[in-house]
């Protein structure tokens, strides 16, 4: 049977995390869904399926976070990866940022350039040369290939 | 039956058709070959690609990705024992002995063409299939669709790996998901918390998110630890002898089998067939203790299942609109997406889209077999691209994809906060395939149920008062029942995900 030390050193708030979020997202959708016309059985509103499917996720979360509190062991995740993570997001942010301004070359460049570095052996002048290579294969594929219409440079 | 196939072959092998055939299987072999790159983030990356062609051809396209990519698994289970597509984890269990043993070119080549045979059982089976599968999903009405949709679902998160609750909660996320925006009967906006919402969230963005960026995050910085695959493979007694052929013969109709059947149940695809196959042929051997050595009919069985499977994997797909697994749900949005509604009416309306998407399948495991050995010193060399050279080539493409789709910033930013979300629901053991077949299917859900409680009544009786929908009833019922059987005995085989 389990019981408390079994967990592997992890804390009751770390275990039913998961659940945890997933109850809350199930209470936020509540929340707003409790405002739209729920109509009736015989003929639904807009409200009726969300509020369901709202009470089911609130459901199925409490149910996983007893599961996750009473599991005998904790499956480890593997530590996060906060390089790739970082990285890659600052890459995706950049090129949101920047495809409508400066158009879709050099947002590609820097999407790439920033990209590179979520590798930890990412070494600056190798990640130059590809970047160029890159873009360049980008440039052909996306606005030589498929003819995107989006400007290349500033309009 | 004859007729409409060689219809739709007259339709594939115009050369534009063709051209598209071939580019899609190639790219599926070499997205199965590239380990973590899959089929699934293949064909979200081809989405965008496929609003500039005419739907048959973005059909064909996609499905070749598809089972293009159960091929090029098999290579690198073989040779590195690095599983391509989750449908070939059982692949690495004999080849990869076989491998090590300097039997590479043997293994090769068994699972090249069981792999043939195995899919050309599935496209028979689904040439035979369709017409009376369409025949009787042209009386489904409101009620079977809701209750096969149901059907699906659960089958989804029971079958699949890990925990059916948190599998179904994922479900669950993803009808949520696929809430956002108007509603189709009332038109009333809900969920649309900034105005760009009011379309919905798109297909695109949260496929790639989920499976895109999750795992450009995940593996950015990791090298594999096995050593690099041999350049040179023996191509000398790559062809079985005699008494070998003679004993993958079984195995390869069992595999075929099996794999027919789980891929035309929905919610079950090639993964869960090939797992199924394995266990089977081992459980049925005359000499078990072979098996994890690298045992020949060990390999055959569960290849020829997971590409069986993926073809049969297209019945329901295209007969009844509903698909199976999430790469079937991305096949569908795409054929949404090109202004075509899935379901019984595509047979009829739409024949030359239809049987020519099947006889695509049929050339397409030809070309496929034609490619796969000759050309495995090609497929070897890919092998060696460092993924670290791949994923900036992934991101670009994510990122332009996704915003070419609807210009939209927004877009790209939510790609990435499902790219994110998928990274962390993998950290706590939630498989993001089950949110993407909520997103497709609950729409779909939600239309049916709502219309057949508006036709009958609010009356629930109706569910099980039709016949065919008190089936699925009862299917579903016995799905939640084995559900809970097998989770308190703890025996659920380990099975991978879907793709």
């Amino acid at each position: 049977m389990a019981t408390v030390k079994d967990h592997g050193g992890q804390s009751k708030a770390a275990r039913a995390v998961s659940g945890g979020v997933l109850l809350m997202a199930g209470f936020v959708m509540l929340f707003f869904a409790w405002g739209y016309p729920t109509g009736t059985v015989n003929q639904m509103g807009a409200g009726f399926i969300p509020q369901v499917i709202a009470i089911l996720i609130c459901l199925f979360a409490i149910a996983i976070i007893v599961i996750d509190l009473r599991a005998p062991q904790w499956v480890d995740a593997g530590g996060m990866h906060w390089r790739g993570l970082t990285f890659v997001s600052a890459a995706i942010i950049l090129f949101a940022l920047l495809v409508d301004v400066a158009g879709l070359v050099p947002s590609m460049f820097l999407a790439v350039a920033v990209s590179m570095f979520a590798d930890d052996q990412a070494r600056p002048l190798l990640v130059l040369i590809y970047t160029v290579i890159a873009t360049f294969l980008g440039w052909l594929l996306f606005l030589v290939g498929l003819e995107l219409p989006i400007p290349a440079f500033w309009r | 039956m004859l007729d409409q196939f060689l219809l739709g072959l007259s339709v594939v092998l115009q050369p534009h058709v063709l051209i598209y055939a071939f580019f899609g299987v190639f790219l599926g072999q070499l997205i199965g070959v590239l380990p973590g790159v899959g089929a699934i983030t293949a064909i979200s990356l081809l989405l965008p690609v496929t609003f500039y062609l005419d739907a048959t051809t973005s059909m064909i396209l996609l499905a070749g990705i598809y089972y293009g990519s159960q091929y090029g698994g098999s290579i690198a289970s073989i040779l590195l024992n690095l599983p391509g597509t989750p449908s070939s984890v059982v692949t690495c269990l004999e080849g990869y002995p076989l491998a090590q043993s300097d039997r590479a070119g043997l293994a090769l080549f068994v699972a090249a063409f069981s792999s043939f045979i195995g899919g050309m059982v599935g496209v028979a089976i689904l040439v035979l299939a369709a017409i009376p599968m369409t025949v009787v999903a042209l009386k489904f009405g409101a009620p079977e669709y809701a209750m096969l949709v149901i059907l699906g679902l659960l089958a989804a998160s029971m079958i699949g790996t890990g925990s059916q609750i948190r599998s179904f909660a994922m479900v669950l996320l993803g009808i949520a998901l696929g809430l956002v925006g108007a509603d189709a009967t009332t038109g009333y906006y809900r969920f649309v918390a900034m105005p760009e919402l009011a379309d919905g969230i798109s297909l695109v963005s949260l496929a790639m998110g989920l499976f895109g960026v999750s795992e450009v995050i995940r593996n950015a910085s990791r090298r594999p630890a096995a050593n690099a695959a041999p350049l040179i493979i023996k191509m000398r007694d790559v062809i079985p002898t005699r008494a070998q052929a003679k004993s993958l013969a079984f195995p390869i109709v069992r595999g075929s089998s099996i794999g027919s059947f789980f891929g035309a149940l929905p919610g079950t695809g090639a993964a869960i067939a090939s797992f199924m196959a394995y266990a089977m042929e081992k459980r049925f051997s005359k000499t078990p203790m072979k098996f994890g050595k690298g045992h020949l009919p060990g390999l055959a069985a569960p290849e020829s299942a997971n590409n069986a499977a993926s073809q049969t994997g297209f019945i329901p797909t295209l007969t009844l609109g509903v698909p199976g697994d999430a790469v079937m749900a991305l096949i569908i949005g795409a054929l949404i997406l090109n202004g075509i509604i899935p379901g019984p009416r595509l047979m009829v309306d739409q024949p030359e889209l239809f049987w020519g998407v099947i006889a695509s399948f049929f050339v397409g495991n030809i070309i496929l077999l034609l490619i796969n050995i000759p050309l495995i010193r090609l497929w070897v060399l890919l092998l060696r691209i460092p993924y670290q050279k791949l994923y900036p080539m992934i991101i670009i493409m994510i990122c332009v994809g996704v915003y070419s789709h609807r210009t939209s910033v927004t877009d790209v930013l939510l790609t990435l906060a499902f790219g994110i979300l998928g990274y962390l629901m993998k950290n706590y053991r939630f498989e993001p395939a089950p949110v993407l077949l909520g997103f497709v299917l609950g729409p779909l859900l939600e239309d049916n149920f709502r219309r057949t409680m508006l036709l009958y009544g609010g009356d629930f009786t109706i569910f099980v008062t039709r016949p065919i929908s008190a089936v699925l009833v009862v299917c579903s019922a016995l799905m939640i029942v084995w559900a809970v059987w097998s989770s308190l005995s703890h025996r659920r085989i380990p099975a991978p995900s879907s793709p």
